[in-house]
């Protein structure tokens, strides 16, 4: 069944993430990141940064809320068990340090239909608690036959 | 490994080598919340014709990502990452993260990434990256 494109558009409410600096650690254990200033509190505050500092990717930690929210919009009725995920792009704008309260904004971007499959692109917005804009993301999803 | 600051386009970039542990995907999914069942469960993944349970496409993305922060040795110096999910990556994989420098200029290297399973299949593809020098 496809996905009705009339709510490209659609817009999900903002929510608020703090960056905690042992999730920062955790994360970075998982994806096999040793770089000291995602680890280590003495070495990142010597560093310019001056606090740890959270992986690029660690954006699918604090961004994901809007995301899950579209997965499982009613309006949307995406058949979850075959949805896989296609695409992901982000535009790091700022680094993200332990410590900070990222907000973000959720968009569909994107709903079409290519060869039998349904493609869905959500857009998210990622602000610091100083307004400064830290992370762009385009999570696209696919609903396989 | 080559150095970042010193590269031109079509030199490639470092290759790095990722173990994905037979319990990742579990491990990965407290570490970023993605408890989606084709994550987790091998009785799950098979129902849905995936075989068993595979690794989140966003946990090969995160190692993508750390080829360039690696070598950078800054995490905030990589300002774009895209990437397609072109296969999915299985408990005891091994990724191989790779790249080319297309362009450079800008205070920044523009590459082309993609990476490979064990068998040389590709997992990553389509994978267009800037990092700043």
């Amino acid at each position: 069944m496809a996905v009705n494109p009339k709510y490209i558009g659609k817009k999900y409410p903002p929510s608020t993430y703090e960056v905690g600096r042992e999730k920062v650690r955790e994360y970075a254990d998982a994806i096999g990141d040793m770089n000291p200033l995602c680890r280590s509190l003495e070495k990142a505050r010597a560093s310019k940064y001056g606090n740890i500092v959270a992986p690029p990717t660690f954006a699918v930690v604090y961004a994901k809320e809007p995301v899950g929210r579209m997965l499982l919009d009613p309006d949307l009725s995406l058949n979850l068990p075959m949805l896989v995920h296609g695409e992901q792009e982000f535009e790091f704008h700022n680094v993200v340090l332990a410590g900070d309260e990222i907000t973000t904004e959720g968009e569909i971007t994107e709903i079409y239909e290519k060869k039998g499959k349904d493609f869905v692109t959500c857009t998210t917005t990622s602000k610091n608690q100083r307004g400064e804009l830290v992370c762009t993301g385009r999570w696209t999803f696919v609903v396989r036959g | 490994m080559s150095d970042i600051n010193t590269v031109n386009p079509g030199d490639p970039t470092p290759e790095q080598k990722n173990k994905v542990g037979k319990y990742l995907p579990i491990y990965y999914a407290g570490a970023s919340g993605d408890f989606n069942p084709i994550h987790i469960d091998p009785e799950f993944g098979k129902m849905v014709g995936l075989g068993g349970n595979i690794l989140q496409g966003l946990c090969t993305m995160g190692f993508v990502a750390k080829m360039h922060t690696d070598w950078a040795q800054d995490p905030g110096r990589l300002k774009r990452l895209k990437v397609r999910f072109s296969k999915p990556v299985l408990p005891n994989d091994t990724v191989v993260v790779k790249g080319t420098v297309k362009e450079k200029g800008g205070g920044a290297l523009r590459c082309e990434v993609w990476a490979e399973n064990q068998k040389g299949e590709a997992v990553i593809t389509n994978g267009e990256s800037e990092i700043e020098i």
